[in-house]
């Protein structure tokens, strides 16, 4: 019996060995040159994640595709946010990654640094143009010096309202240069006339911003700790958050958890002035509301050092994929082929090449029109990304937000949160360190 | 008494003697592997290995994507010294599971015992009764029971009718979680079917004797249909009490994913579906699943140790 | 009967117990409501249960499914893999059950045991390395990894037949052994007709778990034509932008359909079988 226990003990780590190395072992079958016939027949494997729209319009950028270039097959493997996950991470683990990959910032510096997905920089300027591309947009796809994905799109944050509640707290309009003084008092003229001025701020998104305003960031460069050092600015930033909801400005958490969707949230319901959200949000705001609303700059002071482009998502390319170099140029076609982007028109965030943008304005919607002006603006009035997130971010973001909630429940002080939240955070980050 | 029904019927007394004791034995052996056998080749071929390499795992550092490293102890040790939410887990998950389970159990014998009856209405009220429990984890149930929960949803519209206080039921740790296990009340249709099979497997004829000898309704419950559903009262305790530890679908859904408000919806099964899937900390994940699984085979062993003393088998005449 | 039931007790059991049903049904009330109202505002009036006009855009919509792939389409998917699985895990399981229940060998205790431990520990942390087990196998981007281990057997089933068969008295067995049965006869001829009304709740779970289950499809097809019910649901949801929140609540309830049919249909089984033949005595 002990016998037959300790063979099987040394088979399944010889197993799970094997699962894990194999990764490496087909990235160097992968460098092997490859005779380059053109026409041979190719199938390639492509995921993302969406709803029905997205679907239907990728699939016919797909057949567009495959019309082109009648020897490439693509399968395309689509599902919901959250299934889309379950499935890729064991997929990953058994080296059964799909060739082309939309990946989330949440994720991509797990899948980019554990070598998951494939450094593409060796295929930009020939699979992959990028000519039309801001550097500032093609480094978000960056990890270290390495390029794990390509930008389809950006995303500002901002935030989005209701210029007739706005006039009726007795408030014209937002100037372009408000800072945080400004939000406090039309926060206050909102209680007043019985709205809320918006439903908060996600905890990581936007002290990230207020650091970056001070010239900080939420992790270091090298993401093994905190980016600032001073807890003042989280008190700074907390004390301002917690103490709207205090004085009813700001909806309460336990309002917040009982509200449903996009379709009972106060904006919808003529209750709330706005949102603080990502710029892609705002189509969806304005279509359930089904009236104007208007997109206002974060408040500063110094908003323009704050601001920076999101990466929308990106395309990656899993590293066991044998088709890499088919797949760079698919992923080429979906962010430089005019037709194609006619199909997507910035669903995947605002386009990075300045031809497509220019290509698609004509088309769009009004409110699309709102989304694009404001990351124009941004664009000129904005500071570098940071880069993706550090490992580990997932569940420093999940540790801010349940701090923030407990502040905004008031079951915690702000000072206590800063220290704890300084503890737990530097805990997580230091298993960065090499 | 019920045993004697039977045995007037047939001569129970004549076994049949056996040729040789060995071959008999080995005979017997065969046989029993042959029935079992289909389980024990789907557990090897399905089952083990991933059961092993889970444990292996829970002593490594894994994420999933690179190699795991050996860490020893180190992960338990983390659990039980220096990690909060998974006291907060476990407290809630204890809760959860002591809560519900009685309360469930409770539910679904009173109402199977009241539509245990063959009449085509009450085939009706079966299905109806059971409906809860068909429309299961799909996303529908999070809304619906946001809608019923909710600020003007109708139970805070009955609480208010009866003069007491609205409750933020989202918004309130402990009311979530109460959310949590009014759920999985409500969805009392599986035990109520399994215990309407039990039921009917009792013999009518045990309930005629019972008349004859003048017993009424409540002495016959407790004469003859407790314990004679004992076996089944068991196997749905052990089964509710596992699945209740197991319980993942509801929480996520109605926490979105988070385990808030609070982590007062933080279950077990959740807090280690983030562990391992969002935090990439799968060798911290399964050594959760170790310990979990400590916990509920112990309770088991718990339940069956006393099962000696409550459950009766016909098969084993009596006790 | 029926003149004998319609005392003011019948009265009486039918206004509670239906009463008490309307209680339990006012959330799957309020669904099957809900997916008639326009999507955008289901959320809005939510608390008026019955819709000012009924519309039926959300079914049609719904039923269109996702990427080309008809509602009907999923459905089917569904189905297929809910009728294979659920032979295998009816047969599989009484086979296992009997020996469990019925037979003496060694090592009986030790392998009852292994099947409780598999139910004890949580799928997620065996779910990689049996993906692993399943990729190697070649079975990925198929219903192979969902339905051939139905074949060997389902634990909880296994447990409760055992339980089941423990109640009934071994003096049948006995006496078919002297009318000269072997086991595989007992079993057959014996067992089986007597735990019919648990088999049908077996084959009752079995058709309902296989139906709603999500996290097997989800790790294993890849490929939307192969997608299953639950899976499609999930798709009417979006986590970025607007969700379909009508369409997702109609195939809620055209896919309760199914599920409910074969309810009601089996569950005549739980509560005849022997009931009506009647055991000896």
């Amino acid at each position: 019996m002990k016998k037959l226990l300790v063979l099987l003990f040394s088979f399944v780590l010889v197993f799970t060995l094997a699962a894990c190395n194999s990764s490496s072992s087909t990235s160097s079958e992968e460098t092997k040159p490859k005779e380059d016939k053109k026409d041979e027949p190719v199938t390639l494997r492509i995921a993302w994640w969406g709803s029905q729209p997205r679907h239907d319009y990728t699939l016919k950028i797909i057949e567009m595709y495959q019309e082109k270039y009648p020897n490439v097959k693509i399968e395309a493997e689509y599902a919901a946010w959250d299934d889309y996950w379950k499935k890729l991470a064991p997929q990953a683990a058994a080296n059964e990654l799909p060739d082309i990959i939309q990946m989330d910032l949440s994720y991509f510096s797990q899948y980019a640094q554990n070598d998951q997905i494939a450094d593409l920089s060796k295929y930009v300027g020939k699979e992959i143009n990028t000519k039309d591309i801001s550097d500032n947009v093609m480094d978000g796809g960056k990890v270290g010096d390495k390029l794990y994905g390509i930008n389809t799109g950006v995303n500002v944050v901002g935030f989005h309202y209701d210029p007739a509640l706005l006039k009726k707290a007795g408030v014209d309009s937002i100037d372009e240069n408000w800072t945080w003084d400004d939000y406090k008092e039309i926060a206050t003229k909102a209680k007043d006339a019985g709205l809320f001025i918006d439903t908060g701020m996600k905890a990581d998104v936007f002290f990230n911003y207020y650091l970056r305003t001070l010239g900080k960031s939420l992790y270091s460069k090298d993401g093994t700790t905190l980016g600032y050092k001073d807890d003042k600015m989280f008190e700074e930033f907390f004390n301002m958050t917690a103490g709207l909801v205090k004085d009813k400005a700001v909806p309460t958490p336990d309002y917040l958890a009982q509200l449903k969707g996009l379709e009972d949230s106060p904006l919808v319901t003529n209750s709330g002035i706005g949102v603080y959200q990502w710029s892609n949000q705002f189509v969806g705001l304005q279509q359930v509301a089904n009236r104007e609303l208007a997109i206002a700059p974060m408040p500063g002071p110094d908003s323009d050092k704050g601001l920076y482009l999101k990466p929308a998502m990106f395309w990656s390319v899993g590293n066991n994929s044998e088709n890499k170099e088919e797949a760079a140029k698919f992923i080429d076609f979906m962010i430089n082929d005019i037709e194609a982007n006619k199909l997507n028109l910035g669903d995947r965030g605002v386009p990075g090449s300045s031809v497509v943008k220019d290509a698609l304005k004509p088309l769009l919607s009004p409110a699309q029109v709102q989304v694009f002006d404001y990351v124009d603006w941004a664009e000129g009035n904005s500071s570098a990304f940071d880069g993706p997130d550090p490992v580990g971010a997932g569940q420093v973001i999940e540790t801010l937000d349940s701090l923030s909630e407990q502040m905004a429940y008031g079951n915690l002080s702000v000072k206590d949160a800063a220290k704890q939240f300084r503890q737990q955070a530097e805990s997580i980050l230091s298993q960065n360190k090499k | 008494m019920s045993t004697r029904v039977i045995k007037e019927n047939v001569n129970a007394d004549v076994t049949i003697r056996p040729i040789s004791k060995k071959s008999r034995i080995l005979k017997e052996n065969l046989t029993g592997y042959a029935f079992i056998s289909p389980f024990i080749i789907g557990f090897l071929a399905f089952t083990l290995i991933p059961i092993i390499a889970s444990l292996y795992l829970s002593f490594t550092n894994y994420n999933l994507f690179a190699a795991p490293k050996w860490v020893g102890f180190d992960n338990y040790v983390k659990m039980f010294t220096a990690d909060p939410r998974y006291w907060q887990s476990l407290k809630v998950t204890l809760i959860y599971v002591l809560g519900g389970v009685p309360l469930r159990l409770a539910f679904a014998l009173l109402i199977a015992l009241i539509l245990n009856t063959a009449s085509r209405a009450v085939g009706v009220y079966r299905t109806l009764f059971y409906l809860p429990s068909l429309i299961g984890g799909s996303v529908a149930v999070a809304i619906m029971w946001r809608n019923v929960f909710g600020d003007v949803g109708i139970v805070n519209i009955l609480l208010d009718f009866f003069g007491l206080t609205a409750v933020r039921w989202f918004g309130n740790p402990t009311a979530a979680l109460w959310m949590l296990i009014f759920l999985s009340v409500w969805q009392f249709g599986s035990s109520m079917l399994i215990f309407l099979a039990g039921l009917k497997g009792i013999p009518k004829s045990y309930y005629e004797a019972a008349s004859v000898d003048g017993a009424n309704g409540i002495q016959q419950f407790f004469k003859i249909t407790l314990p004679m559903l004992s076996p089944v009262i068991l196997f749905n305790t052990v089964m509710q009490t596992i699945a209740a530890f197991m319980t993942f679908v509801p929480a996520f859904i109605i926490s979105k994913g988070t385990g808030g408000p609070l982590d007062g919806t933080l279950l077990y099964s959740l807090y280690l579906f983030l562990q391992g899937f969002e935090f990439f900390n799968m060798g911290y994940a399964s050594a959760m699943a170790w310990i979990m699984l400590i916990i509920v085979g112990l309770l088991t062993v718990i339940i069956f140790t006393t099962s000696k003393y409550w459950v009766h088998y016909e098969s084993e005449g009596g006790k | 009967m029926a003149l004998k039931l319609k005392t003011p007790r019948w009265w009486i059991y039918h206004i509670l117990v239906g009463g008490f049903a309307l209680i339990m049904l006012y959330p799957v009330i309020w669904l099957v409501m809900s997916s008639f109202k326009p999507s955008d505002t289901i959320f809005i009036t939510a608390k008026s249960l019955i819709p000012d006009t009924f519309i039926w855009t959300n079914f049609i919509e719904g039923w269109k499914g996702i990427g080309g792939n008809t509602f009907g389409h999923f459905i089917k998917n569904t189905a297929i893999l809910v009728v294979i699985t659920l032979i295998g895990q009816v047969i599989s399981s009484a086979v296992i059950a009997f020996g469990f229940a019925r037979l003496e060998f060694k090592g009986k205790a030790f392998w009852f045991g292994i099947m409780m431990v598999t139910l004890m520990l949580p799928h997620d942390v065996v779910m990689v390395p049996q993906y692993i087990i399943f990729s190697k196998l070649g079975w990925l981007n198929s219903i192979k990894p969902l339905a051939i281990p139905a074949y060997f057997g389902h634990p909880f089933f296994i447990f409760m037949l055992v339980q089941f068969i423990r109640t009934i008295p071994r003096e049948l067995d006995e006496a078919a052994i002297i009318d000269g049965c072997g086991t595989f006869k007992i079993f057959s001829k014996i067992i089986m007709p007597l735990i019919k009304p648990s088999l049908a709740t077996v084959a009752i779970f079995s058709f309902y778990w296989t139906w709603e289950s999500l996290l097997g499809p989800v790790l294993y097809l890849n490929s939307p034509t192969k997608y299953t019910v639950s899976m499609a649901l999930n798709m009417f949801l979006s986590n970025e932008t607007v969700s379909n929140w009508g369409a997702m609540f109609a195939m809620s309830v055209v896919s309760l359909i199914p599920v409910f049919i074969i309810f009601f249909l089996f569950q005549r089984h739980v509560v005849e079988g022997i009931s009506t033949s009647g055991l000896k005595g």
